[in-house]
């Protein structure tokens, strides 16, 4: 297989164009049963009807793993509201609402949302009594299941000419939107855009009539779910974001 | 203790529990005095020891003032011990003997005990102490902020109450404790009780195990324009700064009134609280809610440092930080619980304001907890009906300071002193009040079988002989003093001449009368009212009826109506199915009119019965009335009257009186009274109703035996009620048109037979009718009427003979079919006649509770003839 032009590195992978084909390719060591798992989530994905990459193949170049899936044309969402920032309500309007459209979507077998924050909060390396409260917090959230995409943000998305195409399913889960939701402010939080999060927020609830708080109740727990990815830039803003105590 | 194991995992907690358990069962067995000094010694040593624990808390949560943890933990002992040191808690606590109620208290096992970071050890001494008084084992799964000092302070109390005697390991804790394990110990404790956030406490009643969880608070104060300034500022000072304001029930706002809210202000500086200005109010906000979540590092901090990490500049004795904010929603920082000395100040434009700012307040994260009220007693009654009203909270104080007040038994000696604050239906909670030991106690109820109380009911006076009329009346002059009788009868006995004895007596002694004669057979609700009329423009006080049952029954509803015109029959003619618990009784009768029954015929009795029948002729709905205050208060049984009753009349109506006796006897609801009467009466029916048939005026004893006899089975069945003989011939009555006497002996004995059966389907339902013995029943009387046989079942066959004879000898009919009944009318209305009899006022007290077909296959049995038809 030609890998034609690179389109994305990250840390542990890159992400190349084959002609029709967009090529993920794992480095080496990274873990089979991941690779697996994240075409499998695609793959279940791809049932629910919404506009994403159809997976082609998982295979191996050189040694390495790589997943094979549909190149989408066009340019992420992110770009463009860099590009034209007049038309960034606008742009906003749209990712919403396709964020809550996925949210409509119904996907039983993936990965339960509750499991894995559980998981994350865990391993946050957050000290007992955080991690306490943030359990229970937790514990008492409504168990819904919606499917979740756990990285909704504007870079995942592509204005293809025939539509918008959410990528990256790698963090899909099932579970409650509000903390999908969550993930999507901490994102833009993370990313420097504070007032565009704030805009974020408020277009989520009002479009998705969700109460504030309530999406917010989530945001302790997607903070300590973040620390897991141990950026030391991040971990000052993110321990303060989680050391919250549950009323008494 | 037995074995130190330090819980620190699920391995070590399962065999922790199972020591918990163990020793559990054990103390499952003790008495009340045992435990009691359990108790004693347990609160002692919590009490001596609670300056340590409070120095340790504060000094390992980081949170809270020590010596208002000294405080709580003095409460939680002593108070504690103060409440229930006298309650009964183990075994019998309540025997009613008379009743047969006795009431056990039993332990629930092992109580999973959650404790907060905030009350870490008075919560624990707490639970500690209301376990041990009600000999539940508990395991405490503390908060991890907390862990040693909650641990200490289950050590302290689990010492001294195994020095006193308690068994070994009766209070365990988890050493390490975390989400799992708290888990864990609630999905394998017996009972939760759990105090904590939102999450906790959710989790608790999702773990599938009986729990009693309790939960947040967000209190508003209203300070009303005519409170006490001064105790107002000073209470809430007191509450607000108590433990750096870390009491779920703690004031999160005051609202005040605009015409006080300076005077507020003002106060509260002199007493050294801290107000914000705008720009500090908006650093604060920045510190008191993460995302709005509470930040956990103002929690149980004082004023001054929570300022400094807002990065403001407060003297280090203020005492709380007020913020003077104007939203109520949850977007404004100020309007959540902040758990610290943090306090909103809204101004409210009347009361009304203050009540939707602070109804707004509790629905953000209050709902159930606690509210508060200053407001003048006296005076502002109204306004504090309101506020209540208003509140969705389960504690509304007046006048106190919330913190201490809620907790009860300080501020009022009344409410239940707690640590742990039931929240009710408004906060999710099971428990709606103070948490006490009553909530750990399983109640086992002992019921005897208890057959109540029975009645003997009659009119107060029952004259009787025959010529009695005369001497009767004259009382209503001599003894009761009645000046205006209105007399109630049909025309036929009115043209006939039998008011005339009544009106000659009347005219004698000097009493007005009038009489009403316009009651046809069946009386309907539109005579009644007609003759209610003619009594209310009369305005007798004494109502005497003359006649069979139609005037008498009618009379009834004439003065219930002449008393009470409000009465809607429908209600009052509810069946029951026991007369003591109905629905709508009627209302207390004479206090306008004497009621005087004065009997024609020998047969309904209604002379002496609480019942009477009338028909609505607009929709014809027979409204059967049964009630004790319809009894009228005498009867003059006079057989004078009686002497030229026709033949046909005399069979039908003596039949009818013999069906009455014959069903009080089988009744469920038969009493050693009702049956003296009735047994005489069938034995005076027996053998004089013969003679009174055939010979009549002839005879003027047997016309007076069997008015006695009448009067007699009246008196029974108006105590012992009725049975399906009775529903059967109503219906049959009604549909067919056959006189009520007829129709009675028609049925007596297929339901005779049925009555008699010893492994009936299904038994009638009264507790003094312990099993099936109508057979016994039916088997004595036919030999105290000497009808001879050897089994019952012999003698049962030999009393049907005898009232078949009986009615051979009355020509009556034989069979439905001999009686005249089309056969094909008849079986068109079967299956009607079976339901409407099946739900028949009588059925209740047949001693055989009857099902569709077995009615239905009487009837049929009833209209052929046949014998021993279907019936075991």
């Amino acid at each position: 297989m030609k890998l034609d032009e690179l389109l994305a590195k990250r840390a542990d992978k890159n992400v190349y164009r084959s002609g029709d084909l967009c090529v993920k390719l794992f480095d080496a060591g990274y873990s089979k049963s991941d690779v697996l798992n994240e075409a499998l989530n695609q793959a279940r994905v791809e049932e629910t009807g919404l506009n994403i990459p159809r997976i082609e193949s998982v295979t191996k170049i050189d040694g390495k793993w790589a997943i094979v899936s549909d190149y989408i044309g066009g340019k992420t969402l992110a770009r463009l509201m860099d590009e034209n920032p007049a038309a960034e309500d606008e742009y906003l309007e749209r990712f919403v609402s396709l964020q809550i459209k996925m949210h409509a979507k119904k996907c039983p077998l993936l990965t339960k949302l509750r499991d894995k924050m559980n998981r994350k909060i865990s391993a946050s390396g957050l000290d007992p009594t955080v991690r306490y409260e943030l359990h229970h917090i937790l514990d008492g959230m409504p168990k819904h299941d919606k499917l979740c995409h756990g990285d909704f943000n504007p870079g995942n998305i592509i204005v293809g000419a025939d539509g918008d195409y959410i990528i990256d399913w790698s963090h899909a889960t099932q579970g409650n939107a509000g903390a999908d939701a969550a993930r999507t402010y901490l994102l833009f939080v993370l990313d420097g855009k504070t007032a565009l999060a704030d805009k974020y927020l408020k277009l989520f609830c009002k479009k998705s009539d969700t109460a504030m708080q309530y999406v917010q109740k989530w945001l302790p727990i997607v903070a300590a779910s973040q620390l897991n990815k141990q950026k030391p830039s991040e971990r000052d803003f993110l321990l303060k974001w989680a050391t919250v105590v549950d009323f008494e | 203790m037995s074995n130190q194991i330090k819980v620190t995992n699920e391995e070590t907690l399962l065999q922790k529990l199972a020591q918990v358990r163990a020793a559990q069962r054990e103390y499952a067995e003790f008495g009340q005095e045992r435990v009691d000094k359990i108790f004693f010694a347990a609160a002692m040593a919590a009490n001596k020891a609670r300056i340590p624990l409070a120095k340790a808390a504060v000094a390992e949560t980081g949170m809270g003032v020590v010596e208002d943890k000294v405080i709580k933990n003095h409460y939680a002992s002593e108070y504690i011990y103060n409440r229930y040191k006298d309650e009964k808690t183990c075994g019998e606590i309540e025997r009613d003997a008379a009743f047969g109620i006795t009431k056990i208290a039993e332990p629930f096992g092992v109580i999973a005990a959650v404790i907060p970071t905030t009350n870490p050890t008075s919560t624990a001494i707490f639970k500690c102490l209301l376990a041990l008084k009600t000999r539940n084992g508990l395991l405490i799964s503390p908060h991890p902020r907390a862990k040693c000092c909650t641990a200490e302070a289950a050590r302290i109390v689990l010492e001294a109450a195994v020095k006193a005697g308690a068994p070994d390991d009766i209070i365990g804790w988890i050493d390490a404790p975390s989400v799992q394990l708290s888990t864990l110990v609630m999905k394998e404790a017996d009972l939760i009780l759990a105090t904590g956030g939102p999450g906790m406490v959710k989790s608790a009643y999702g773990s599938g195990k009986p729990a009693i969880g309790v939960g947040a608070g967000n209190t508003p104060a209203i300070i009303d324009s005519g409170a006490d300034i001064r105790t107002a500022v000073s209470s809430i000072l007191l509450s607000k700064t108590f433990d750096n304001g870390m009491i779920c029930a703690s004031e999160q706002s005051a609202i005040v009134l605009r015409d006080v809210y300076d005077e507020f202000k003002k106060e509260m500086l002199y007493r050294g609280a801290y107000i914000l200005n705008a720009a500090n109010a908006e650093k604060l906000r920045k510190i008191i809610l993460i995302n709005g979540a509470l930040n956990a590092a103002v929690v149980g901090q004082p004023a001054a440092k929570i300022a400094a990490l807002a990065g403001i500049d407060v003297p280090p004795d203020a005492k709380i930080l007020i913020g003077e904010v104007e939203n109520v929603e949850p977007a404004e920082e100020f309007a959540h619980e902040k758990l610290s000395p943090v306090l909103a100040l809204y101004k409210a434009a009347d009361f009304d304001d203050a009540l939707k700012k602070a109804s707004r307040l509790i629905a953000d994260g209050g709902l159930g907890h606690t509210s508060v009220l200053y407001a003048d007693e006296v005076k502002a009654g109204d306004k504090i009906k309101r506020w209540y009203a208003a509140m969705r909270t389960c504690r509304c104080l007046l006048n106190s300071p919330a913190s201490q007040g809620a907790l009860g038994d300080v501020y009022n000696f009344k409410l239940t002193p707690s640590l742990t604050l039931g929240c009710g239906a408004a906060g999710g909670n099971s428990v709606s009040e103070n948490v006490g030991a009553k909530h750990l106690i399983n109640i086992k109820t002992v019921v005897e079988r208890r057959e109540n109380m029975l009645w003997f009911r009659a009119p107060e006076k029952v004259y009787f002989k025959k010529g009695c009329l005369g001497v009767a009346l004259t009382e209503l002059k001599d003894v009761l003093h009645k000046k205006r009788a209105f007399i109630v009868t049909d025309s036929f006995l009115f043209n006939g001449g039998f008011t005339k004895p009544v009106t000659d007596v009347l005219e004698k002694i000097g009493i007005a009368h009038t009489t009403f004669f316009n009651v046809a057979p069946d009386p309907t609700l539109a005579c009644a009212k007609e003759g209610a009329k003619a009594m209310t423009d009369f305005g007798p006080d004494v109502v005497i009826a003359v006649g069979g049952g139609s005037p008498l029954d009618a009379a009834k509803i004439m003065r219930l109506l002449y008393e009470k015109p409000d009465t809607v029959f429908e209600d009052v003619a509810m069946r029951f199915a026991d007369i003591r618990k109905r629905i709508s009784p009627l209302p207390k009768l004479g206090e306008k009119a004497y009621f005087i029954a004065v009997p024609t015929t020998a047969g309904t009795g209604s002379e002496v019965t609480p019942f009477a029948v009338i028909t609505d002729e607009s929709t014809g709905v027979k409204y059967p009335l049964a009630d004790y205050e319809l009894l009228p208060d005498m009867a003059i049984v006079d057989a004078d009257l009686m002497m030229n009753i026709p033949k046909g009349l005399t069979a039908a109506s003596g039949v009818d009186a013999l069906t009455h006796a014959l069903e009080a006897l089988a009744s469920v609801m038969a009493s050693d009274f009702t049956n003296g009467l009735a047994n005489e009466a069938v034995k005076l029916l027996f053998e004089y109703l013969p003679a009174a048939y055939q010979k009549g005026a002839a005879d003027p004893l047997a016309r007076e035996k069997t008015a006695h006899a009448a009067c007699m089975a009246g008196m029974a069945f108006g105590n012992a009620f009725l049975g399906v003989c009775h529903s059967m011939a109503h219906k049959l009555g009604a549909y067919h048109h056959l006189p009520h006497g007829v129709a009675n002996a028609l049925m007596i004995g297929e339901v005779i037979r049925f009555n008699s059966a010893e492994a009936p389907a299904k038994m009638g339902m009264f507790p003094q009718y312990k099993y099936p013995e109508a057979k016994s029943r039916y088997a004595a009387l036919a030999s105290l009427l000497n009808l001879g046989g050897k089994t019952d079942s012999d003698k049962v066959d030999r009393l049907i003979g005898a009232i078949d004879a009986l009615k051979k000898t009355l020509n009556l009919p034989a069979t439905i079919a001999g009686a005249g009944v089309d056969e094909n009318k008849f079986l068109a209305t079967l299956d009607k006649m079976t339901e409407d009899a099946f739900d028949d006022q009588c059925t209740g007290a047949n001693p055989r509770y009857p099902l569709f077909a077995e009615i239905k296959q009487m009837y049929l049995n009833a209209y052929y003839g046949a014998k021993n038809g279907g019936n075991k």
